[in-house]
């Protein structure tokens, strides 16, 4: 990469250090760690899809490890309440009034398990969460902490037991991605050393919550030349070309994600290469509601768009 | 009574803009509006340049109420419908060259009163454009043209700021890309200049109603010819195909006069047109540039033979031109009044005598009533003639040995000037002497009239410049049925044909001119800035259709119908237009930066080896596959690749991305020779 970006200390972890820390839980799945990473350091939640017990959770929880951020996580059940994700407000009978009984959701990283397995009801709860950050309970308003990110994962549609995810929800997701089943060597080395979850559990917090705070600053001050810009807009007028294409939401979230890409690359600026690296993981659950089709289609549109 | 409420303040936007915009299209506003001044009434000119100074003083304080008044949507038409009143009862009419063009003026100010957006600045750089043209309707000479230069300037500064205005303030930059703008559009315009398709005849008649008549006028009173004697002016400039006539041939006929009412000569009222003229020898052939003079009548050297056509063509006699007649007085006439400089080619063959098919008529015979001595005395002189010609010898040597003076400024004349001319001044100037002449012709029986015209000439380089100062009056007299020549003025003082006017009168009066000749160096510069704007006239203004085709015949092009460039210029701007819909990664291309520029040219390295890229590859992908790909330079092109994506992407000024790109370019080089090797091996 052509310079690397001024980090805020210089005694400061750099993006690839997390990165690294990440490839010793989740062993050959660099890109989506790298793609996770920006998604976050963007201010946005990341959906990941996969078939059960391919590291879904373990990624989401070695994130809340690494960033040293509080997590909580919420098994979505078809029979799971909207008050067991935000909260309830119960009677307190010492007091003689009623106190509210924070959920899940207030924390700084809440892992939504198997969201698609529960109605649309308790899912639209995470909506105002999640793009508000902020939720209302019994007509008061509670500010969420600062950041506030929703890590989700689903199964793929094709599986029993399942609600899909309504497209409103899904434009919410800033980044969609699939692990997928691990590589062969990478899978008899998982074999060898056994469960991951003391794995998990044994990782170190790599920032601060300061220095996680600058970083999502220094997003904003990476630079994306006018012919990047341009590029990605090509992009997103080309998935409109047949039928519902990508909302402007999408596209601004689209300049994000790139930013945050070039960033945890280390790069002050954006390369094209940045944003059709992160395209197909922003545009794929959007355009088809689910992320392994959403590739093809991505990568369809940006096989289409010439590139500076 | 209750008035619709009008928020004057809801509709004004405003005024808010860039201050180095606004300054640069007053500017320019003022450079267009000065040479108008010259042509406008006192009141549009100071009007229009106070709007502008208005609006410019506004800039300090743009958000002020009152200027959000004054410069509001209604208050601006009001202004307008004012003007175009004031305008209307100003002139008199509306529809015409001058009012539209001072009701121009002073929009062009209430646009620039109005301005608020960058839409606005981009219709006042058009209207200016348009405003600075209009004075070629009054004036085509160079210092008009030189005039319009400072605006040229003006619209080159403004294009430059108005593209940037935030980066208005680095002064050297904005020069060159001045400069550049303005060479960019000089072989555009000399291109246009000569091959743009040139309409046979203006596109509209000017109406006469800006210059004043020069020269001579349609009737002559005695002390007309002096005072158009002390001008300097150009009358027309002459190119003769071949030698030029002798000085004593140099009559330039202009017109005929018939009538006399005892004190002023006039034409007759009716023109017959001639036929073919008798065929004489020694035909001479030549190119009259004419300065307008707002008159019928054209100048020939005595006596024309052809009949001129707007075209430059010649019509030879017997054929109706639909531009001129010859009449059969000798005079050539145009049917509209010459507006314009006029450029025609003339034959005439070059005579004292002048047949005419036509028997001279009772007008050339009648003698008014208020000269009671000179009739005596023509009627004593003929009684001692042996015959007409006889008697015409003796009162031109009357006029030669009597005390007679040749002088611009002869006494005034009473109720008998033609009495009182011959025996008590004895004084004047040809005006005088060939109207005496005449009348002692026609007192005698003797059919006489007088022609006006110039005598003589003034050779400079290799065309010849006639002046007013020239202007001259000679008699012409019926004798052995033909009209011959008389010039009285030559027996009273003989040296006016060889030496001119100034030669000729005595010294008291040659002061009144304004370049004395003993100057000669003012003169030659005199006649050097004549020789400037003679082929100015020749080369630029009278750039015609026929001039046009000529050239395009000399480079050997294919001289064109009107309908057929029409077509050409279509089907050429249908082509551009497909082209710049259908490639706009073309046009992309075009407007790289050096980086860029760079960048295609390594991709083209890379192709010559075998190694494309796809259109929707990314350029760091591409590098990557490449580096794999090559056995050898990977590395290099590697760091290349890198330069050039940080000059192409990563934020830095422009230059230290020039620089970035050029050495890439040149490590580049390099690499070709280095990568050359395996592959040749």
């Amino acid at each position: 990469m052509s310079s690397v970006a001024p980090l805020p200390q210089a005694t400061s972890p750099s993006a690839a250090q997390v990165l690294d820390a990440l490839d010793t839980v989740l062993l050959g799945k660099r890109e989506q760690s790298t793609l996770a990473l920006a998604c976050i350091l963007a201010r946005g939640h990341l959906l990941i899809e996969d078939v059960p017990g391919v590291g879904k959770t373990t990624l989401a929880r070695a994130f809340g490890q690494l960033l040293g951020l509080p997590w909580t996580r919420v098994q979505f059940t078809n029979d799971l309440l909207p008050a067991d994700v935000v909260g309830v407000s119960i009677f307190d009978s010492k007091s003689q009034e009623f106190r509210f009984q924070p959920g899940p959701v207030f924390t700084s990283l809440l892992l939504a398990d198997e969201i698609n397995r529960a109605p649309a009801k308790a899912q639209s709860a995470l909506l105002e969460a999640m793009e508000e950050r902020q939720v209302t309970v019994d007509g008061v308003t509670r500010e969420l902490p600062n950041p506030f990110f929703v890590i989700a994962t689903q199964n793929p549609g094709e599986q029993r037991g399942v609600f899909g995810l309504p497209e409103s929800q899904l434009d919410r997701f800033l980044v969609g991605i699939s692990l997928g089943y691990p590589a062969l060597e990478q899978e008899r080395e998982l074999l060898a050393k056994g469960d991951t979850r003391s794995a998990v559990d044994g990782l170190q917090p790599l920032l601060d919550h300061s220095t996680l705070l600058t970083w999502m600053n220094a997003i904003d001050d990476v630079h994306m030349a006018d012919s990047v810009l341009q590029y990605l807009h090509e992009l997103i007028i080309a998935s409109r070309i047949d039928g519902n294409g990508l909302s402007p939401r999408a596209a601004l979230g689209l300049v994000r994600a790139s930013r945050a890409y070039a960033f945890v690359n280390e790069q002050d600026h954006v390369l094209p290469d940045d944003v059709k690296a992160v395209f197909s993981s922003v545009a794929g659950h959007r355009l088809t509601g689910s992320v392994r089709a959403g590739t093809t289609a991505a990568n369809r549109i940006t096989d289409s768009v010439t590139a500076p | 009574m209750n008035w619709p409420k009008l928020d004057l303040r809801g509709t004004g936007a405003p005024l808010i803009m860039e201050s180095t915009s606004l300054l640069a299209l007053a500017a320019l506003l003022v450079l267009v509006q000065l040479p108008h001044v010259l042509y406008l009434p006192i009141w549009i000119s100071a009007f229009g340049i106070a709007l502008i100074g208005l609006r410019v003083y506004a800039r300090q304080t743009p958000n002020h109420v009152r200027w959000r008044y004054i410069f509001s949507t209604p208050a601006i038409t009001v202004i307008a419908v004012v003007g175009a009143l004031l305008i209307r009862a100003h002139y008199g009419y509306f529809l015409g060259r001058d009012p539209s063009v001072a009701f121009l003026f002073i929009l062009v100010s209430l646009k620039f009163a109005e301005y608020r957006r960058s839409a606005d600045a981009t219709l006042l750089l058009g209207l200016s454009c348009i405003l600075l043209l209009t004075q070629y309707f009054y004036s085509q000479s160079i210092l008009s043209a030189l005039v319009t230069i400072p605006a040229v300037f003006a619209l080159g500064h403004a294009l430059a700021v108005l593209r940037d205005p935030s980066h208005a303030s680095a002064k050297r930059p904005q020069l060159k890309l001045i400069g550049t703008l303005l060479l960019q559009g000089l072989p555009i315009a000399l291109l246009l200049f000569v091959l743009f398709p040139r309409l046979p005849g203006p596109l509209w008649t000017l109406p006469d109603d800006s210059m004043g008549k020069t020269g001579l006028s349609d009737s002559m009173r005695p002390g007309d010819i002096g005072n158009l004697s002390l001008s300097d002016e150009v009358a027309f400039r002459v190119e003769f195909n071949g030698a030029p006539p002798a000085a004593e041939d140099r009559y330039w006929r202009g017109p005929v006069f018939a009538r006399f009412d005892g004190y002023t000569w006039s034409p007759e009222p009716k023109t017959v047109e001639a036929y073919p003229a008798a065929s004489i020898p020694s035909e001479v052939e030549y190119s009259v540039m004419l300065q307008p003079h707002k008159q019928n009548w054209l100048f020939a050297l005595d006596q024309a033979v052809s009949i001129p056509n707007v075209d430059g063509s010649i019509t030879p006699l017997g054929n109706t031109s639909v531009f001129a007649t010859l009449t059969t007085s000798g005079q050539l006439l145009t049917r509209e009044p010459v507006t314009r400089v006029l450029h025609y080619t003339q034959r005439s063959a070059v005579s004292s005598r002048f047949q005419s098919p036509l028997k001279p008529s009772n007008t050339e015979l009648q003698v008014p009533d208020n000269m009671p001595r000179t009739r005596a005395l023509a009627k004593e002189l003929r009684a001692k003639s042996s015959s007409d010609s006889d008697y015409a010898r003796r009162v031109l040597a009357r006029f030669n040995q009597m005390n007679y003076r040749y002088t611009l400024q002869p006494e005034l004349l009473g109720d008998r000037p033609v009495d009182e001319f011959m025996f008590d001044s004895l004084q004047g100037f040809c005006e005088h002497y060939s109207s005496a002449f005449t009348l002692m012709m026609r007192a005698a029986g003797i059919p006489a009239r007088v022609v006006t015209g110039y005598l003589g000439g003034e050779m400079n380089e290799d065309y010849m410049i006639v002046r007013q100062s020239d202007a001259h009056a000679w008699t012409e007299v019926y004798l052995d049925s033909a009209w011959q020549r008389f010039d009285p003025t030559t027996a009273v003082a003989p040296s006016r044909v060889e030496n001119g006017v100034r030669g000729a009168l005595p010294e008291g009066d040659v002061s009144g001119f304004r370049h004395s000749a003993s100057f000669a160096w003012t003169r030659n510069i005199g006649l050097a800035w004549d020789s400037i704007n003679h082929n100015w006239q020749r080369m630029i203004v009278n750039y015609n259709n026929r001039s046009q085709e000529e050239l395009f015949e000399k480079m050997g092009l294919p001289s064109l119908a009107l309908w057929q460039i029409t077509a050409l210029i279509l089907v050429i701007a249908g082509l551009w237009c497909l082209w710049m819909l259908k490639s706009p990664l073309q046009r992309q291309k075009r407007a790289a930066s050096p980086a860029d520029k760079v960048w295609l040219q390594m991709e083209k390295q890379l192709r010559s080896k075998g190694i494309v890229r796809d259109h929707s590859e990314t350029p760091q992908a591409f590098i990557n596959r490449a580096c794999q790909l090559l056995t050898d330079g990977g590395e290099e092109l590697r760091c290349i690749g890198r330069t050039l994506l940080s000059a192409r992407f990563a934020a830095m000024p422009d230059e230290s991305a020039a620089m970035k790109a050029r050495e890439a370019g040149e490590q580049l080089k390099r690499l070709r020779l280095e990568f050359a090797k395996p592959a040749i091996n």
